[in-house]
């Protein structure tokens, strides 16, 4: 009742007479869909330009200390290659063992064991000495801005928004100007790496400061420590545990980004190994580099993790014990050890691998195909092209015409009759909207609509400037002519959002009411999200090949995760008291489900879905390596030709894009807290 | 706060065990045979399994239309028997009997019904839900039995206002003070007019003043409606207070059950004598609890108008009355005036 002039109803009713008069008027005037290229800014040339003087000018310095950096790479390089293996496995065993007992010793031992068989040793230690490197620059940047953050209050915010940008700003776009800077070669990784993965460790530091009990801070401070043993001696301290989960996090996206970063070639690294063997479908031999990836990641994730956790103490001595083994074993063998390269013991078993999948695609290609080809046409092709183009003989058996059109847009106007006869006018106007863009297809959209569309949803979630802020960065997209790709991120990454809200919404619900569905779900949430993000394009690859199909499978398995976590968590938290309330009001299983637990979840759903959008744009980038045709492949595409300028505009465009879903969702997810009354 | 003593029980519990652990059935059958069904022992022996017998042997009845309290400190197991009672959580052994129906035995689908018919729980943190207005969180029970929003809504007004928060209808929990949101609390659970009422230390959360002002409130609401309530508190003063009967529980064993009056003047044991230490009894015993009638009657010159339920406070304040001003003597030694015996005994009962 009280929805009816509710300002979500509003904003609606306004965005859908916006469309109504670009689809009456485009016609008349075509601009209102496709923006005039003469009023395009040739924005990337000038960046391009502006990127170029400054890297020019900058380049004799920044050489410099490209060349003092990489002499620690090197070296660290030529020891993790050079230490004959059996010294760094015992030696990471015993950390394993300090670290976790001997489950976690076991753990390393067999995860490098299979590193060195699988004839990956060699590119797996190149990886980890870049990651050695980056790391230590990466805690140094990071720990200094949140230090500063917290005791220059007014410094805050500005670096907040900085470390929001960073984060948002696509791995490849980092690239392109970095190899202007410095040149081809490793160092551009390594600081690439060490500027995508300062941002977790500054913000850790800042939020650990932040949470220091006042009480401990004012004894301190009257106790009669200065500023800065107040913070070394105690409120960092304090903070340690937060600071540890920020080193984590730092750690592994470090290894994150140097994987990444063997799309630049010239380092004979692991994820260059897994990049070649799959440019030549030796699919066995990329699951094989995948693997040690995984193994990587997952091992450094729960060493370091463990920093973070209140652990038992394990003996010291077995410590020893394992080194000693380690160094007499090493000693003893040290003549008869084969070079770590030379040893390949899974060669036959990647050549199976491929005979496998090869007689799999054979028997099995008509039912992939199938499926691929079936979810482009009735899912990816309309939501991208409109049922307009879409619906063709070729694809659906018959022509979209205009009595379809007709006939379409009339059930879509009984439905949302009947909804507004039932009092519910928002979902009305909703599912209009969605019918009009359903039959358009939304790279066919009209640009006003969308500003407009943006601007309400802004409005409706956070307020004029929430409003103003998107409509600017959106126009700012449109202005420097990356429009029509902008749209495609917007499709793609919509679909994969959409896609995951569902599956991950429903997979949530189901881990929330069942303990056993959520024993299950939980390693592979666990193990989804240790992956870095390079490793899910292989498994698509294998059976998929190259497309927008994979790449959409790709980005959906990688950000679905949030959304699962979150909904479950949301689910499970509501309060003791209001789940005796409302059983005792003589509420059944569903009805506590649906009006009490669901809307008390909603803002912590809504904050999985805000996760989901992130992960799913950044993913955008890595799926442009197989197929894509957005924002993401514009940033590829300038990497590999060097356009500096079209590789910093488009990896701006997709930070704004990522940058105005974050804060929309976000807005929602504030309002509706504080709703709830928990703000 | 007229019990009936020979009405029928509304609640009955007979040898109700709450055992929290693993396989508590079983642990607390082996344990009962082993020691002879003697509960002291059985609990003792459960602990030493690593069983917690939060509610041992419990056995009382509830009268229809009193107010009974069970009252004792934090891990006496008082939350933990009302939970048993309204089944929240799943009894272990023993007998519960509402209204003569065996609780324990009931199906999923009668207690649903029980619940959306008979029972009204008030908790200790309110237990609203931030998402619904405070109408909506009234007329959420009704929500439960199905009944339409038009009548629902007139309903739940009808009971804000009985609480003294009409007009708050569309205000949010978080709007709302302590106090307010118990009254609504409270009135969500008088809103399908249930039969028995438990109220889960309502009052504990709130400030002292609040406190009160909501006991008398009770009281009066309970005058006017004269449900069976099941009260629990861990404070004294509001158990004595709102009591027709007491039951006190220590470490999962009710102590002792019985009037106000009983309680402060016959403690069982140093425990509830502990507890009743600093109640100035004056202020909560009754004269008829302490009179006696001998045969014959005494010669009674004076007579002061006692009446069998007045507070011995104030019965002693109307013997006072009787005597004549006398001096008060000033620290040099002068008198400095006068004072009535009446005075200082009305001094004394300023606040009840």
């Amino acid at each position: 009742m009280t929805d009816r002039f509710s300002p979500g109803t509003r904003a609606a009713a306004l965005t859908l007479l916006v469309g109504l008069a670009c689809v009456i008027f485009a016609p008349l005037a075509p601009w209102l869909v496709k923006w005039p290229a003469a009023l395009t800014v040739p924005a990337t040339e000038w960046i391009g330009a502006v990127v170029t003087w400054l890297a020019d000018a900058l380049k004799p310095l920044a050489r410099m200390g490209a060349r003092a950096l990489s002499w620690p790479m090197d070296w660290a390089g030529w020891a993790l290659i050079q230490t004959p293996f059996p010294l760094t496995i015992g030696a990471v065993t015993a950390l394993g063992w300090h670290l976790g007992g001997w489950r976690m010793a076991a753990g390393v031992l067999a995860g490098l064991g299979f590193v060195l068989i699988s004839g990956y040793w060699a590119p797996g230690m190149t990886t980890l000495s870049l990651v050695a490197v980056s790391v230590p620059l990466a805690l140094l940047a990071g720990g200094v801005t949140g230090i500063v953050a917290y005791k220059l209050p007014a410094l805050r915010r500005p670096i907040h928004v900085l470390l929001d940008v960073m984060q948002t700003v696509p791995t490849f776009a980092y690239l392109t100007p970095l190899l202007l800077l410095l040149g081809f070669g490793p160092v551009v990784g390594l600081i690439a790496s060490a500027i995508y993965a300062a941002p977790p460790i500054a913000r850790n530091v800042l939020l650990g400061l932040e949470r220091v009990d006042p009480d401990i801070r004012e004894a301190a401070a009257m106790n009669g420590a200065n500023p800065w043993q107040q913070l070394f001696l105690i409120e960092l301290p304090t903070a340690s545990r937060q600071i540890w989960v920020g080193v984590n996090q730092t750690i592994m996206a470090a290894l994150s980004m140097v994987i990444i970063a063997a799309v630049i070639g010239g380092f004979d690294d692991i994820g260059w190994a897994v990049l070649l063997t799959m440019r030549k479908a030796d699919f066995g031999n990329s699951l094989v580099a995948g693997l040690v990836i995984v193994i990587f990641a997952m091992l450094i994730d729960r060493l370091s993790g463990k920093l973070a956790e209140t652990r038992p103490v394990y003996s010291a001595r077995i410590t020893w014990v394992i080194l000693a083994l380690t160094v007499i074993c090493t000693l003893i063998a040290a003549r008869h050890l084969p070079a770590s390269n030379a040893i390949n013991l899974l060669g036959g078993v990647t050549d199976w691998m491929n005979a496998t999948l090869g007689r799999f695609i054979a028997a099995y290609g008509p039912l992939l195909n199938a499926i691929k080809t079936n979810a482009m046409i009735y899912l990816l092709l309309p939501l991208r092209i409109g049922f307009d183009h879409a619906v063709t003989p070729m694809t659906w058996g018959f022509q979209w015409s205009a009595p379809i059109s007709a006939a379409y847009f009339a059930v879509a106007a009984l439905l949302a009759a009947w909804l507004g006869w039932r009092g519910r006018l928002l979902a009305a106007l909703v599912l209009l909207l969605a019918a009009g863009v359903l039959k358009l297809g939304i790279t066919h959209l009209p640009w006003p609509f969308v500003l407009f569309g943006a601007g309400a949803l802004g409005w409706v979630a956070g307020g004029r400037g929430l409003a103003a802020y998107a409509v600017i960065l959106l126009a700012i997209i449109l202005v420097m002519g990356l429009w029509e790709p902008a749209l495609l991120s917007l499709y793609l990454s919509g679909t994969a959002v959409l896609i995951c809200a569902v599956v991950g919404g429903l997979i949530g619900l189901l881990s929330a009411l069942s303990p056993a569905m959520w024993r299950v779900v939980r390693p592979i949430c666990d193990l989804l999200q240790t992956i870095p993000m390079f490793v899910f394009l292989i498994p698509v690859l294998m059976f998929f090949q190259i497309g927008e199909f994979s790449a959409l499978l790709a980005i959906c398995s990688y950000a679905v995760v949030p959304m699962i976590r979150y909904t479950r968590q949301g689910l499970v938290s509501t309060p003791e008291d209001q789940v005796e309330a409302a059983i005792s009001s003589g509420a059944n299983r569903r009805a506590l489900l649906t009006e009490v637990r669901l809307p008390y979840a909603a803002p912590v759903i809504l904050l999985g879905l805000n996760q989901t959008i992130l992960y799913a744009f950044s993913m955008l980038v890595i799926a442009a390596l197989i197929g894509t045709t957005d924002l993401g492949q514009q940033i590829y595409l300038a990497l590999g030709q060097g356009d500096v300028g079209l590789g910093v505009a488009a990896g701006a465009a997709m930070a704004m894009l990522a940058l105005v879903a974050d804060r929309l969702v976000q807005g929602f997810a504030r309002k509706q807290s504080e709703a709830l009354g928990l703000e | 706060m007229t019990a009936t003593p020979n009405a029928a029980p509304a609640i009955s519990c007979k040898g109700v065990w709450q055992v929290f652990g693993v396989n508590p059935k079983k642990n607390l059958d082996r344990a009962l045979q082993e020691t002879g069904g003697d509960p002291h022992e059985t609990a003792q022996l459960l602990r030493r399994r690593g069983l917690i017998p939060a509610v041992q042997d419990v056995t009382f009845d509830v009268r229809e239309g009193e107010v009974f309290v069970i009252m004792g400190l934090s891990g006496s197991g008082k939350s933990t028997l009302i939970r048993t009672i309204s089944r929240l959580i799943e009894g272990t052994a023993g007998e519960i009997r509402i209204g003569g129906e065996d609780i324990f035995a009931a199906d999923a689908r009668r207690l649903l019904a029980l619940r959306r018919d008979k029972l009204g729980m008030v908790f200790q943190h309110f237990g609203l839900f931030p998402h619904m207005t405070i109408v909506d969180n009234v007329a959420f029970p009704l929500k439960m039995q199905g009944m339409a929003t038009a009548p629902r809504r007139a309903r739940a007004i009808e009971v804000l206002e009985l609480v003294g928060l009409g007009g708050r209808e569309d205000a949010r929990p978080h709007q709302l003070s302590g106090g307010q949101r118990q009254r609504v609390g409270i009135a969500r659970s008088l809103a399908v007019n249930p039969d028995l009422w438990f109220l889960d230390e309502p009052f504990s959360a709130l400030d002292p003043l609040i406190r009160r002002q909501l006991q008398d409130e009770f009281l009066s609401i309970q005058a006017d409606l004269g449900k069976t309530a099941v009260f629990i508190t861990h404070d004294i003063t509001e158990a004595l207070k709102i009591a027709d009967r007491i039951a006190i529980m220590r470490g999962g064993v009710v102590v002792q059950i019985g009037t106000p009056d009983d309680i402060i003047l016959n403690p069982v044991d140093d425990y509830v004598r502990e507890f009743t230490r600093d109640v100035p009894k004056g202020r909560h015993a009754h004269v008829e609890t302490i009179m006696t009638r001998p045969d014959p009657l005494p010669e009674m010159p004076d007579d002061p108008k006692l009446g069998a339920d007045m507070t011995i406070d104030s019965a002693l304040a109307a013997c006072m009355s009787l005597y004549q001003p006398v001096p008060v003597w000033g620290r040099d030694g002068q008198m400095a005036g006068v004072v009535s015996p009446r005075d200082l005994a009305a001094a004394l009962k300023a606040e009840t």
